[in-house]
């Protein structure tokens, strides 16, 4: 086995140039996704006529299939309609002509969203009912009952499934090359294909995500650790 | 291209694909049973009291956490039989299911060695302590009193792991794996790519049935278990 070390760390460069449309397509996938799932997640538990059947189908169909045939469908399923949307409207329209990062952003919030909906569904069951009752005895409204007493809990408590979540999704933008998005796998593989230096592409696809994903996890934990930050110095004064 | 959407393609996916279905599951039974094994040896480095063992264990678990199934599959199908050949064995004529087969088993052995250390610390010490204090040696008591309550909490997160397994799964076909997914792309290939996403569909909906099928079975196992442990409380 003989790696090719300036290859190596050349393309070290390359598959990180992929760092920022993966974190671009995660952040924005997130961003859209949690308030969506939020709402989804409260339809399921107050048991709200059809959002509640539509968004178990959902979560479902979203948990129970891999993500490369979500990504085959919806893929091969927009352009499909938009056309037909297209042709009825009158319009020229280059369907090829869309960026895949469209594609990419439509696909990780279809499924993202649906992950989330069990994160925040399972953080809501945590928090006990005599909290929102707490803030209606004080005369707080709903709206208010949710932004300053449920909510802030809440994010603690999901913190660390949404730190697993983001993690996932930042390794499912590795799936992208399927649509042709030129994020970390992708860019080291067109590297590669020039000399079959695909074991060193590789690894360093494999270092890049490394990286990333640890300083995810580390700013996450630095954020659990701001946000339950009262916690400690409450024990801290009893002590 | 495809220009509407045809339910006969739909339809006559469903036979061709399930032929492939043996493939499938017996890459995911394959990779479950030895990524069991492995992660239990995981597990007891994790548990050890030698400081060394315990960063090892847990600098595997992140690294498999962090990297993306489709680049440890490609990393094994490349990596392998370039170790391999520095001490003279000749990887390269192998079948690439055994290339699958050993990257599915590293990465669920990372989670399922979690999943037991988790189940393994929720049994309370005093369990292990009763054991003892009633004349049995320690390999009995971890027999008869830990592993059986160990394995009941660890059913729920098992699955889990076992359905992002199969799923995961579905990537081998990009190192040239004939499983179902492999098979699905060989027709839409055969149709020179019309009707993609009728095939897909299909496909999606297979995998939708067996992941239902999967999580029903271990809620069934779990309240079955659970059963024996209310009527002894209700005694």
């Amino acid at each position: 086995m003989a790696l090719d070390i300036e290859f190596l760390i050349r393309t070290f460069f390359v598959a990180a140039s992929g760092v920022p449309i993966a974190l671009l397509v995660t952040i924005i996938a997130l961003l859209i996704s949690i308030p969506i799932s939020f709402l989804l997640a409260l339809t399921q538990i107050n048991e709200i006529f059809i959002f509640k059947q539509v968004s178990r189908v959902y979560v479902s169909f979203v948990r129970g299939t891999p993500i490369i045939v979500q990504i085959f469908i919806i893929y091969n399923s927009i352009p499909l309609m938009l056309k037909k949307t297209f042709n009825q409207l009158g319009y020229e329209f280059n369907i090829e002509s869309i960026h895949p990062v469209w594609y990419a952003i439509i696909i990780f919030t279809f499924n993202t969203t649906a992950i989330l909906i069990e994160v925040f569904r399972s953080s809501l069951q945590t928090i006990d009912q005599t909290q929102s009752e707490a803030g209606y005895s004080v005369g707080l409204t709903k709206y208010e009952v949710y932004r300053r007493i449920i909510i802030p809990q809440i994010l603690v408590s999901a913190l660390p499934n949404l730190s697993t979540a983001t993690i996932n999704l930042i390794k499912a933008t590795s799936l992208g090359y399927a649509i042709s998005l030129h994020e970390i796998t992708l860019k080291a593989k067109v590297a590669a294909n020039l000399g079959y230096n695909y074991l060193e592409a590789y690894i360093d696809v494999f270092l890049v995500y490394l990286i990333v994903c640890s300083l995810v996890e580390y700013g996450y934990k630095r954020l659990e650790i701001i946000l339950t930050r009262h916690k400690q110095k409450e024990g801290v004064h009893i002590a | 291209m495809n220009e509407y959407f045809d339910s006969t393609y739909l339809i006559n996916a469903f036979p061709e694909l399930l032929n492939f279905l043996s493939v499938t599951l017996f890459i995911t039974i394959l990779a479950c049973l030895l990524g069991t094994i492995l992660g239990f040896l995981i597990m007891l480095t994790k548990l050890s009291k030698y400081r060394i063992l315990q960063i090892l264990g847990n600098l595997y678990t992140t690294i498999m956490r962090c990297t993306p199934s489709i680049v440890l599959l490609f990393l094994v199908y490349y990596g392998l039989p370039a170790c391999a050949e520095i001490i003279n064995i000749n990887l390269h004529d192998v079948h690439t299911g055994v290339f699958v087969v050993v990257t599915f088993t590293i990465q669920f052995a990372a989670i399922i060695s979690e999943v037991m250390r988790s189940a393994y610390l929720s049994i309370d010490s005093n369990q292990y302590e009763a054991g003892v204090s009633v004349g049995m040696t320690k390999f009995q008591t971890y027999k008869r009193i830990i592993i059986p309550q160990a394995i009941v909490i660890a059913i729920p997160n098992f699955a889990n792991a076992l359905l992002e397994l199969l799923k995961e799964g579905s990537l081998a076909y990009t190192i040239g794996f004939i499983d179902m997914v492999g098979k699905a792309n060989l027709i839409v290939e055969s149709n020179f790519n019309a009707h993609a996403l009728e095939i897909y569909l299909a496909l999606g909906l297979i995998y939708w049935l067996l992941s239902i099928i999967i999580e029903y079975s271990f809620t069934k196992i779990e309240s079955y278990f659970n059963q024996g442990k209310k009527s002894t409380i209700a005694y």
